[in-house]
């Protein structure tokens, strides 16, 4: 009886435990060959609909057809399983804080910038975000964004308040959002800031940056011979963390803000939940469609205790090594930087922009879509824009940071000091395994 | 004699005839992706070009990274927690609904949603129900007997808990079906037999009831045991492991290894232990049960 119903039991768990192990295979070379050419972006809903409109446009032009493969949280997965298979596409359309991560997987083709058509209309900072360490070219640029502070203007007049100019404004303004009933329901069910402080994807370290390179901290320092040092255990950045989690212990950030995500976050702040959040202006066309245009304002974060940096960022377009048609790719991407696939990308979808700030410098945000609040994200760009630092691999840096960064947001007693100081740690090792390590 | 064993090699051949296309499929989908995985466990897998021979290290590294060692311990906490209070409720439910009564066959159709609904959903559900803030639903009806509003997800202490109570919602139904089935098994006659002999009901539970009922403990806990090692989905949907790592379970880990880090390597090193712990816990389990019984 016992060995009976034991054996199959045992066989059963025997291969039931098999599955816990991911099916992980080898690495063959992708035999893609002639048309259409496959392009994957991370996009969702409408923004689908504008790379679609995109891909028509070009093969208009070229005469070659564009298979689309869209995706949103899910792309890296999508992506490691297309790599593990060896079945990529031939243009991949991601963020440009990923090149160093896709540069240690080998999988990008080196790009000649005098080979792209309109090279010297693409703006120089973007162009610096296509550069690998070595400072050779490993990708064309898209598209890029600023952070920038989006504010309930209804919410912000009805309280009376001013716009805030220092970091202290926007705690209090927090708070009046929290305690003082702004959309009027009798409810109290308002938050002030708006905080994706998920270990997820990074996000913690991602919404935290902007903060510390205001306060004058920094993530790591470059020193000689392109090698950096660590600097996460310096007082500005326990000021910058120590700022962003008052909100979550006084209360006055959303309700489960440690471990949203930002498809969490940006229907906190479009229904009406908090009306404070730090972002790019992703969503632009999303919050004139559920809020109003009217119903919301978008400011620089007010100047920190050092300066008015913003996280800045983008896209690439990187063309895979495995890739039959380079060629056709390149010539891809360069569309997608031309003046007439940045204004496709811009205007074709209101709602799902994939082209925010244009890396194209004869193509003007605020003319080509008619609205005047572009120039200033714009302005805000050229003048306080920051990016992540230029380290080999920074994926895995924003992955630990996360992490650790959310160990501090959630626990309102622990000592930030000396959890940085582990942090840092973490960092120095991290950038030992890159091997750039300052000694 | 001879006859009767060559027929039986006949039925012998036969089965294993009707099982090669199951098994050439598992062998394709399951086996050599398995091998290969442990094969990659012993490389520093390099996507562009060639795979670098690393030895021990990757696992090596595994072993020795706080951060994994806390998920194993979180992995743990939450499988036998989760198998345990489970298959308690799960038990008191069978009992509850076993029989062959018209209004039983209903309650017992509505009870099983759980069970069949899409972790995500039951994800999703329970991110609302477990609101940390007084107008959450939950805390609303903890308000009721005086408890003071809860944090759930949201708080280190109490994020493994929620997730817990979380799991057991759903595995409650799936483990009081298999007692439901395990309960009609045991026959009429051992309980009228006790009745007669004086045994009161709880004498009848204890002393024909359970040990009637040890294989599908057996079932039902080795499945539970299974099951609490591969939580992913339920931990990936609510809290991503957060807060401060406090529901980080080995899956989440080998999850942002492979597919965050995309430190292939890394990830089938801890797979593949995850894979050996596993299958050492069911045998062990298994022995256990079995001398028992």
């Amino acid at each position: 009886m016992t060995s009976k119903v034991a054996r199959p039991a045992l066989s059963l768990a025997v291969l039931t435990a098999a599955l816990a192990l991911p099916a992980l295979t080898g690495v063959a070379h992708a035999q893609g060959t002639g048309t259409p050419l496959k392009v994957w972006t991370r996009s969702v809903g409408t923004q689908q609909d504008a790379y679609k409109a995109i891909g028509k446009a070009y093969q208009t032009k070229t005469g070659q057809a564009i298979e689309f493969t869209f995706a949103s949280t899910d792309f890296e997965q999508r992506f490691a399983r297309a790599i593990a298979s060896g079945d990529l596409p031939d243009v991949v359309v991601n963020d440009t804080a990923q090149l160093g991560n896709l540069l240690s997987l080998g999988v990008l083709s080196q790009v000649d910038r005098n080979k792209v058509v309109g090279n010297k209309d693409i703006v120089a900072a973007a162009w610096k975000s296509a550069q690998g360490v070595d400072g050779k070219y490993y990708g064309v640029p898209s598209s890029t964004q600023v952070f920038e502070l989006y504010i309930r203007k209804d919410w912000r007049t009805k309280l009376r308040l001013p716009l805030p100019r220092t970091w202290d404004d926007v705690s209090k303004m927090a708070l009046a959002f929290t305690t003082k009933d702004p959309d009027g329901n009798g409810k109290n069910d308002t938050y002030g800031m708006v905080i994706p402080g998920s270990t997820t994807r990074g996000y913690a370290s991602w919404f935290l940056s902007t903060f510390i390179w205001q306060a004058g901290g920094d993530f790591v320092q470059p020193a000689a011979n392109n090698t950096f040092r660590a600097t996460l255990d310096t007082p500005a950045v326990a000021t910058a963390v120590k700022y962003v989690r008052s909100f979550i212990c006084t209360k006055t950030a959303q309700p489960n803000a440690i471990n949203a995500v930002t498809s969490d976050t940006a229907p906190s702040f479009y229904t009406g939940q908090a009306g404070l959040y730090l972002t790019g202006p992703y969503q632009i066309g999303t919050f004139d469609k559920e809020l109003g245009k009217d119903k919301y304002e978008i400011v620089s974060f007010p100047k920190g205790p050092a300066n008015s940096d913003a996280l800045a960022e983008g896209e690439n377009s990187y063309i895979m090594k495995s890739s039959k048609q380079q060629q056709n790719a390149l010539a891809f991407a360069s569309f997608l930087a031309s003046p007439e696939g940045q204004k496709i990308g811009m205007t074709y979808a209101a709602d799902g922009i994939v082209v925010r700030l244009p890396i194209n410098g004869k193509v003007n945000a605020a003319t080509v879509r008619n609205d005047p609040r572009w120039a200033s994200i714009q302005a805000v760009y050229a003048k306080n824009g920051h990016t992540v630092p230029n380290v080999p691999n920074w994926t895995p840096i924003r992955l630990l940071t996360g992490e650790g960064f959310n160990r501090i947001l959630s626990r309102c007693d622990s000592n930030v000091e000396q959890e940085l100081g582990t942090i840092n740690t973490a960092l120095k090792a991290e950038l030992d395994k890159q091997k750039v390590l300052a000694k | 004699m001879t006859a009767a064993r060559r027929r039986a090699g006949r039925e012998t051949l036969v089965a294993w005839l009707f099982l090669i296309p199951a098994l050439l499929a598992f062998a394709y989908f399951k086996f050599l992706p398995m091998v290969e995985g442990i094969q990659l466990s012993f490389y520093k897998v390099n996507f562009g070009g060639q795979n670098t021979w690393v030895g021990w290290d990757n696992f090596r590294t595994v072993v020795n990274d706080p951060d994994f060692r806390a998920a194993l311990v979180h992995t743990l906490i939450n499988g036998v927690s989760v198998a345990v209070l489970s298959a308690v409720i799960a038990l008191l439910v069978a009992l509850a609904l076993q029989g062959s009564r018209r209004s039983v066959f209903f309650v017992r159709s509505a009870i099983f949603l759980p069970a069949i609904t899409s972790v995500a959903i039951v994800a999703e559900i329970f991110k609302l129900l477990y609101y940390p803030s007084a107008t959450g639903p939950l805390n609303i009806v903890l308000g009721w007997f005086g408890v003071p509003a809860q944090p759930f997800f949201s708080s280190p202490d109490t994020a493994l808990g929620s997730l817990v109570g979380m799991q057991v919602w759903k595995a409650v139904p799936y483990d009081a079906a298999i007692f439901i089935a395990g309960l009609a098994t045991i026959s009429k006659d051992l309980y009228e037999a006790a009745a007669i002999d004086g045994a009161s009901r709880w004498h009848r539970f204890l002393n024909v009831t359970v040990p009637g009922l040890a294989p599908t403990f057996t079932i039902i806990l080795t499945l539970a045991i299974i099951r609490g090692f591969r939580v992913f989905t339920e931990v990936y949907a609510t809290t991503g492991g957060g807060p401060a790592g406090s529901t980080d379970v080995v899956m989440t880990r080998i999850y942002k290894l492979g597919f965050e880090t995309f430190d292939y390597g890394l990830a089938s090193a801890a797979s593949t232990l995850m894979f050996i712990v596993t299958a050492v816990l069911t045998a062990i389990y298994l022995t256990w049960s079995r001398r028992k019984a």
